[in-house]
């Protein structure tokens, strides 16, 4: 990438005041990134900017709080970024924001479908449009469009919303003044029964692994979630799909005004599950009732997070 | 845990639609229950014996009484489990009147739906845990809001029982609505001759402090602990120095202000006193009026003034007062009559007000005392009087009767015959409401002795006709239509909640009926308690009353405080959140959501956590459903608890 050295430079120049610095850089083969803790100069070098840098760096933030860390964000991870500032679990003294132009991230998922196997990867070379996967000697050209992540495609915010450092130039916003919801919206006209059993059918081969959770950069909750407590006992340890529905309900609720939508939920989810559907049609209420959108502005608080006497737009006494 | 299930007939009203017995025996099956029977009335004497009988005799651990909403009884059983020396959270209570017998009549679909939720009671209760109430000193000063009648008793009887007393009054004097009447009924005494003393012993007296032309702003705390912040409203005059002299108002250019007072039938100056025995006789500048304040020019009032009272500069000023109990008595206001096409919809200036008519009849108010047409000033000779404008009337959203408009109607009629003896009046009513002591004699004599002429029907149009206006309406004892030419209409407009009662009631944490009025804790046991602990109300602020009702509610509401301050120490409500410090992870939601501040943060060996104080916390749940990981719990409603309810109910 062209500003891929200019950052370098100003991770350089501002690490001495941080403990840290998360990027992104080549991982177990060339067809995929991995989160990169930058500590002094060796590391720098190594950080790699590419559209394989799909993880949500934001997420390692609430767990750092005390240290001074600096962090590289695409647009829609800056997003996660002003969320966790709102909700005071991250201090913006602490926290170094580099951010950059994104032009979207590949969907593994998607690759994997395009070329059925993909064990050994050779080599993976991107061009702006196009994508070249040598997998045993077999090379596979893919237009990049075609395996770019869906949340991408609809992309509002390309450019870091709050950075200390910015490097290259800036994306033009592509402005729908209003979040995509068309799919959901396609979704949302089913009838109850085949809705339930999408979500019964869909959510029957989750293995309670607990990875959306942990992707998730507004999950805070860690240790103490309501999936694993008896006190208060929210849900059984029994492998049925009643408690995994009843685990991503809860999920889609305590997100509901926050979750910004970076999509970690989906990407992490080992069996694909589109979770992401849920938290999206949260959002839409949101959107609908209090007009508001996380993570985009920092003097905001989301709206399930302060207490109105009334609402503008729930009029209780004309029930 | 050893359960105890008793299923009441209460008489015929559950058992009617309800078989008591065989919840009883679904009951015996339900897991905990080691005995069930069904009682006659499970709260009289003999039946809380027999719970006290059975808790001993089975060495009972919990209780569950179904029977009729916790609202009625609840506190009564909690007593019977205590008495039995159980703690009084090992009780639960099935509502299966009020949510059963009462809105069904299938007797097996409403057996079916009280096994559920006694099924679901006995398994909340093997969730619940003992709680103890703590104790907490309380602050024995009260605060009165309104100056009306029923806030001036509720005022002295407490100040008389010895409480320091804060009185907070909306306009520069107190005496509200019954001030500027002239006349009460049905005695037909003066009405300033009676409140006038009393308007002066509240500022005369010692333990009273008045603030008048002052508004709530804001009240946070709990019964016994409220922290009130008032707002004095700039009179541009400073109150201290001010001896009522008048001269200002005397003096002042400016002719054309709003006179609230004398209900706009004239104009006032921009600096005034409302009326002569106002309390405290202060002048106030009308800024929307005044010359000096708006254009910097004139300044007359501050060179005439003889105790330099004047400052332009005045800003509203806040001052906060600690009390540990609260009397609302803000009273009524006027129906928006206008909306009434039919009357003029305001049009016609000889169309008044009832209370237009009584500043009209008063000496002291703008006319001397003397009746004349707001149109030419010409005494009228035919009055017609018109009952229920904005009462028993669904069309305008009013279905309630006002009450007392029968009766003054009455009183004016007769007064007009005492002012203008050559004068006819006439009063279109749809019936006379006269319930009350010696009120029906009074509505006779306005008829028989006074010759009123009562017209029983309603008026369909009233339009002018030369000097004069038409009001005709039906007569529908005769079955015939009626006209007459009334040199001046009289509407009697019914009473609805006072402007701002709503907003003051989300200060007070209140409940309030669709129209505005204050929701009494009970409407027949409870006249005078709200919902809120230490809050209380006295007066028209809970519906329509006259004066001896109000005064009455005042005594009763002053009788409840010094109650309560009989105590020197509360027991706080162990119903509250508390924080289950392990599991906090001190994200601050909750803190962030609480309505009434309740929730703190705390240093918990260097680490942040929430803390709720137990006092303030209201009990509302808020938090709980705010925080994710259930760290914080409301005691007696705990998720676990909850949850076990669901689950009995939705089983699969």
């Amino acid at each position: 990438m062209k500003f891929q050295e200019e950052l370098k430079e100003s991770i350089r120049k501002a690490l001495p005041e941080l403990d840290v610095v998360i990027g992104w850089c080549g991982s177990f083969d060339p067809l995929h990134a991995t989160p990169h803790f930058i500590y002094g100069e060796e590391d720098i070098e190594k950080l790699e900017i590419s559209p394989l840098n799909v993880h949500n760096l934001a997420t390692y933030l609430p767990g750092m709080r005390g240290k001074k860390v600096g962090v590289v964000v695409k647009g829609c991870d800056s997003r996660s970024v002003v969320e966790l500032l709102q909700e005071k679990l991250i201090s913006r003294d602490d926290i170094t924001i580099f951010g950059f132009p994104c032009t979207g991230v590949i969907d593994q998922s998607k690759v994997k479908k395009a070329i059925g196997y993909v064990g050994n990867v050779q080599s993976c070379d991107m061009s702006d449009e196009s994508l070249v996967v040598v997998v045993d000697d077999k090379p596979h050209s893919l237009k990049l469009s075609e395996v770019l992540a869906e949340k991408c495609k609809s992309c509002r915010y390309p450019d870091a919303i709050i950075s200390d450092y910015f490097v290259g130039d800036r994306i033009a916003k592509k402005d729908p003044a209003e979040p995509n919801y068309k799919e959901l919206e396609k979704f949302e006209k089913l009838a109850v029964s085949e809705r339930f059993g999408y979500w019964l059918k869909e959510l029957d081969r989750c293995i309670r692994c607990y990875a959306c959770r942990s992707a998730c950069p507004l999950c805070v909750c860690r240790d103490h979630c309501i999936a694993e407590s008896r006190d208060p006992h929210w849900l059984s340890q029994e492998n049925n799909v009643r408690d995994k529905l009843m685990f991503q309900v809860i999920h889609a609720y305590h997100m509901a005004g926050r979750c910004t939508e970076c999509g970690e939920c989906q990407r992490a989810c080992p069996v694909d599950i589109p979770i992401l559907m849920l938290k999206q049609k949260m959002n839409k209420e949101v959107l609908d009732i209090f007009n508001y959108e996380a993570g985009v502005n920092l003097k905001d608080t989301p709206p399930l997070l302060s207490f109105k006497m009334e609402e503008e737009n729930i009029t209780e006494k004309d029930w | 845990m050893k359960i105890g299930v008793f299923v009441c007939h209460c008489g015929s009203n559950i058992e009617a639609t309800v078989d008591t017995a065989t919840v009883a025996a679904a009951a015996r099956e339900f897991p905990g229950v080691v005995f069930a029977t069904d009682t006659m009335y499970t709260c009289s004497e003999p039946g809380q014996d027999e719970i006290v009988d059975a808790i001993k005799e089975h060495n009972l651990d919990g209780i569950v009484v179904a029977s009729c909403s916790p609202r009625m009884h609840e506190q009564t059983f909690r007593r019977t489990v205590e008495r039995a020396g159980l703690n009084k959270y090992l009780f639960e209570m099935a509502n299966i009147r009020e949510h059963v017998s009462w809105i069904g009549k299938d007797r097996e679909a409403n057996t079916n739906k009280a096994v559920d939720l006694v099924r679901m009671a006995s398994e909340k209760l093997m969730n619940n845990q003992p709680l103890y109430p703590k104790k907490f000193t309380i602050n024995k000063r009260v605060l009165i809001i309104g100056g009306g009648v029923a806030g001036i008793q509720a005022a002295l009887d407490c100040a008389d029982g010895g409480l320091e007393v804060v009185m907070v009054e909306k306009t520069s004097t107190i005496g509200g609505k019954m001030a500027k009447l002239d006349k009460t009924f049905p005695t037909v005494d003066c009405s300033s001759c009676i409140l006038g003393p009393r308007m002066v012993d509240v500022a005369q007296h010692p333990n009273i402090t008045l603030y008048a032309f002052s508004e709530i702003e804001e009240i946070n705390g709990y019964v016994g602990n409220f922290e009130i912040k008032v707002k004095k409203k700039a009179t541009y005059v400073d109150w201290d120095a001010c001896t009522g002299c008048g001269i200002c108002m005397e003096k002042c250019p400016s002719k054309k202000a709003t006179d609230t007072f004398n209900e706009e039938i004239d104009f006032t100056k921009a600096i005034n006193i409302p009326f002569a025995q106002a309390i405290p006789k202060k002048a106030k500048i009308d800024p929307e009026f005044c010359t000096m304040l708006k254009k910097g020019k004139c300044g007359v009032c501050a060179k005439v003034c003889p105790s330099g009272c004047i400052d332009y500069e005045m800003k509203d000023e806040f001052i906060t007062e600690k009390v540990g109990a609260i009397v609302t008595a803000t009273g009524f206001d006027l129906f928006d009559w206008t909306v009434y096409e039919e009357y003029g919809g305001g049009r016609y200036p000889d169309v008044i007000t009832s209370l237009q008519y009584e500043r009209m009849l008063s000496a002291s108010g703008p006319t001397g005392g003397h009746i004349k047409r707001p149109s030419d000033g010409k005494e009228p000779k035919d009055v017609v009087f018109i009952q229920c404008v904005g009462s028993r009337d669904k069309s305008v959203g009013r279905p309630y009767c006002t009450g007392f408009c029968c009766m003054y109607t009455a009183k004016q009629a007769i007064l007009t015959k005492d002012h203008l003896p050559g004068s006819q009046s006439y009063v279109f009513y749809m019936d006379i409401r006269a319930a009350g002591k010696l009120y029906d004699e009074f509505t006779r004599r306005a008829m028989e002795e006074y010759d009123t002429n009562y017209i029983r029907g309603r008026v369909s149009m009233i339009y002018p006709k030369g000097d004069k206006l038409l009001v005709r309406g039906a007569d529908t004892l005769m079955g015939t239509q009626v006209e007459v030419d009334a040199d001046l209409v009289v509407l009697a407009v019914g009473a609805e909640a006072s402007k701002g009662a709503s907003k003051l009631a989300e200060k007070l944490r209140i409940s309030y009926d669709s129209y505005g009025f204050y929701m009494e804790g009970h409407p027949k046991l409870k006249p005078v308690e709200t919902n809120t602990a230490g809050v209380y109300l006295a007066g028209a602020c809970q519906g329509p009353k006259d004066i001896p009702s109000s005064v009455a509610q005042g005594s009763a509401a002053a009788a409840k405080v010094l109650g309560l301050f009989s105590k020197d120490q509360l027991e706080s409500d162990p119903q509250v959140s508390t924080v289950d410090i392990k599991r906090c992870i001190g994200c601050g939601k909750c803190i962030q959501t609480c309505p009434f501040g309740a929730i703190k943060e705390i240093d918990f060996r260097g680490m942040i956590k929430a803390n709720v104080i137990e006092t303030i916390c209201q009990g509302c749940g808020i938090c709980t459903s705010t925080c994710p990981q259930g760290a914080v719990q409301l005691q007696h409603s705990t998720d676990n608890q909850i949850l076990s309810e669901v689950n009995a109910l939705c089983q699969f």
